[in-house]
């Protein structure tokens, strides 16, 4: 089931990849989602508490101004209204001058009306101030219809409030110009002050958010850890229960994880099982067979030639039984997770060099890089000759076999070169028909024999060849893949790319054996070659 | 006079078929059923060879292999089901000199069978006589003392003292000892030259866990102190 799931992976396409991890990268975390809610309730409270503060304090500020002035220019009045009658334009100036300061008095001392026939005259103690600086609406309000008025008005970038008195017993009207430019000036230092107060709120919020979703969200983080590592095959993972159980959000949470990696090892268990006594089963019979078809060809020329040329069928189809059994056995072990890694220093061009005299019919010729020449590295040598037998075979296959073997050291490019470490190239060339591109990804599938199956007579493989040199390679960290010939003729080069891993020094050379799936995989993933244990059954026996 | 192989399988089908497989070798093989049967059977006739598989009703493969081996150096060639599991491991520990996993292929097992047998011929010339501290060799007759007293190794124990010991000194990679040993390609099981080492100190080291002798060299392999 495993293995499907990743080979469905495995085919997307890198356009659905990339939106996948832009979709990852637009989502945000749980994590992230705390913080801002918290940052987010903390700001808008902050900010309405701002503005509030800033709201009433003006409307204070202001009311209290208002008042004062408005009972200063009523008293005011009241002063000048006494002096109106006798008064010259002249005095009424010194006049306005000499009353209590509470702004810039100016003195309407006619009505405004069209029939008067004569122009107002208008006193006032401050030149920047006349009658055109006051809201229309507000002098007529004040002037013509005698009430007494109180108005804030902006003139000439300034605040300005303006009491308004339509003099008893007379035509002329008292205003009192004052300046609020104080009030502004407090309101926007207040209001700058809040502001910083809110952001400073909401700073703290976001660290507050950040470490209450810390707290709330350990719990989870322990139980990704353990998710990830039964990811990585460590199926004895589980979470201690009684950790959460007073916790009534996550107790489920956790006694239905353990359940789920309970069921799973015992999936894996009984499949490694069945595994294991199925390759038992078969190969018993496979011997009896094997042994019996070689007494047979031991004894070949006694039989009639009819009984030879059935003989031959037997034997050629009974090598092939017996190669699909072993494949299907070893990729069952696979799938069941039973497989086990023997890391070994390797002497890489020696060893390649003797694979391919062991898994070649005649001499293919070994090219490999210098720099590679005292190379050791570490790797499953057994693996690495299972996989050049099965690129040869595959060679001989559908191409009258593999033509050239090359070893070459692949430095990735620089922006790679944090990312990846070095790793080595193995490539079987062939001067067949080469694989169409669309075959490339599928021949390595199970029991896919490409385009070319079915062309062949009787010496055709099961299609498990490549898909097993796939597994081969990816327990070591490495891959296998095809592409065109590096020279442009025609053909196949099928390449085994292993990471370049420094041998562990250990004690014993039996020390370097044994690691397991997990291990392999951290391997694979990290190139990181894993502390490596002696293999428990190796342990000498009193 | 003929070889003769004890051959130890529960399975009649199998045991038929690989013992007429081995008897157009030219080889006499000597059947038995059970472990109980096989270890009577080879108290009674002379055996060079002895083939056992592990899983046996009644007492196991390996019982027979540790209950020979206290009697006899005789080559041992255990069978398995599978290559991976503790078996190989365990079979070498009780004694076995070789393993050999199922399906058996009759063309390998005769080959491995006669590289045995070579092995426990006679030793090719060498030195007549190898002194290392208070471990003393005699190859042409098979001998190992220590401190004068004579040591019993199997044939392939042996066979990996007087290697190492021709060369005093060298380091033997796990891949050459396999190949000069046991007749193996370089793609042969470390494991087989790991748990002979192992058991070998047992026998020629006064402390095995810190031997003076057979050492091994970090990331390389084996050598011989000299």
């Amino acid at each position: 089931m495993t293995s499907q799931q990743e080979s469905s992976i495995s085919t997307l396409s890198s356009e659905h990849r990339s939106v996948i991890r832009l979709q990852r990268a637009i989502q945000v975390g749980l994590r992230a989602r705390i913080v801002l809610a918290v940052a987010a309730v903390a700001m808008l409270l902050s900010v309405v508490l701002a503005v509030t503060t800033v709201a009433v304090t003006k409307n204070t500020l202001l009311t209290a101004r208002e008042q004062a002035l408005t009972t200063q220019a009523l008293a005011n009045a009241e002063t000048i209204s006494g002096a109106l009658g006798s008064a010259e334009t002249a005095d009424l100036q010194t006049l306005l001058g000499s009353l209590p300061q509470g702004g810039s008095p100016l003195l309407l001392n006619a009505p405004l009306t069209p029939d008067s026939g004569k122009r107002p005259t208008t006193v006032s103690v401050d030149a920047r101030y006349g009658i055109d600086s006051l809201p229309a609406e507000f002098l007529s309000s004040v002037v013509q219809d005698r009430n007494n008025a109180v108005m804030r008005f902006r003139y000439d970038q300034e605040s300005l409030l303006v009491v308004g008195v339509a003099l008893p017993n007379s035509a002329a009207s008292y205003f009192q110009i004052n300046q609020l430019g104080d009030i502004d000036t407090a309101i926007r230092s207040l209001s700058l002050r809040t502001a910083i107060a809110a952001l400073l709120t909401t700073l703290v919020a976001v660290g507050l958010g950040y470490w209450a979703s810390k707290y709330t969200l350990r719990p989870l983080n322990r139980i990704r850890d353990a998710a990830e590592s039964v990811a990585l095959g460590q199926l004895d993972t589980r979470i201690e229960y009684a950790d959460y159980a007073a916790d009534p959000d996550l107790a489920p949470l956790v006694a239905n994880f353990n359940d789920m990696v309970s069921a799973l090892q015992e999936r894996i268990n009984r499949d490694a099982r069945f595994a294991s006594d199925v390759s038992h089963e078969l190969r018993s019979p496979l011997t009896t067979l094997n042994a019996s078809i070689e007494v047979l060809q031991n004894a070949r020329e006694l039989l009639p030639e009819r009984s030879q040329q059935a003989l031959d069928l037997l034997s050629l189809d009974m090598g092939r039984f017996t190669q699909l059994v072993e494949d299907l056995l070893e990729i069952s072990r696979f799938d069941a997770g039973a497989v086990r890694l023997e890391l070994d220093a390797v002497a890489l061009v020696p060893t390649v060099e003797a694979a391919v005299r062991m898994v070649a019919n005649t001499s293919v010729p070994v090219e490999a890089d210098p720099a590679l020449t005292d190379v050791v590295i570490a790797c499953d040598k057994r693996r690495l000759m299972r996989i050049l037998a099965n690129f040869f075979d595959n060679a001989r296959k559908y191409a009258d076999g593999a033509t050239s073997v090359t070893v070459e050291l692949h430095q990735p490019d620089h922006l790679g070169i944090i990312l990846s470490p070095p790793t080595v190239r193995i490539s079987v060339e062939d001067s067949g028909p080469g694989v169409p591109e669309a075959e490339r990804e599928k021949i390595f599938d199970r029991f896919n024999r490409g385009d070319q199956g079915g062309s062949r007579g009787i010496d055709l493989g099961v299609g498990l060849g490549l898909a097993l040199a796939a597994e081969h390679a990816r327990l070591q960290g490495g891959s296998v893949w095809v592409e065109e010939r590096h020279d442009g003729a025609q053909g196949s080069r099928f390449v085994l790319e292993l990471p370049m891993i420094e041998p562990l020094e250990a004690d014993d050379p039996e020390d370097l054996a044994a690691v397991t799936p997990k291990e392999a995989e951290t391997f694979a993933l990290t190139g990181q070659m894993p502390a490596i244990r002696l293999d428990e059954a190796s342990e000498p026996t009193p | 006079m003929g070889t003769k192989i004890l051959y130890v399988e529960d399975d009649h089908r199998i045991r038929g078929s690989v013992k007429l497989a081995l008897e157009d070798e030219g080889w006499q093989v000597n059947e038995s059923e059970t472990g109980e049967d096989a270890i009577l059977s080879f108290g009674r006739s002379p055996t060079d060879v002895v083939l056992i598989d592990i899983m046996l009703p009644g007492i196991d493969g390996f019982e027979v292999c540790r209950t020979i081996r206290r009697h006899s150096d005789v080559p041992i060639i255990m069978v398995t089901a599978r290559a991976d599991t503790h078996d190989v491991v365990a079979g070498l520990e009780a004694g076995a000199d070789d393993y050999m996993t199922k399906p058996l292929q009759p063309k390998e097992l005769s080959a491995r069978i006669r590289a045995m047998l070579r092995r426990a011929g006679p030793a090719q010339p060498g030195n007549p006589h190898l002194q290392f501290g208070d471990l003393e060799i005699i190859p042409q007759e098979g001998v190992v003392s220590r401190d004068g007293i004579q040591i019993h190794l199997t044939k392939t124990e042996f066979r990996l003292l007087v290697e190492l010991a021709n060369t005093p000194g060298k380091v033997f990679s796990r891949e050459a000892l396999l190949e000069n040993v046991w007749g193996h390609g370089v793609f042969g099981d470390g494991r087989l030259v790991d748990v002979h080492v192992r058991r070998l100190r047992t026998k020629v080291e006064q402390d095995p866990a810190n031997p003076r002798h057979v050492m091994t060299v970090r990331g390389l392999g084996y050598k011989l102190q000299p």
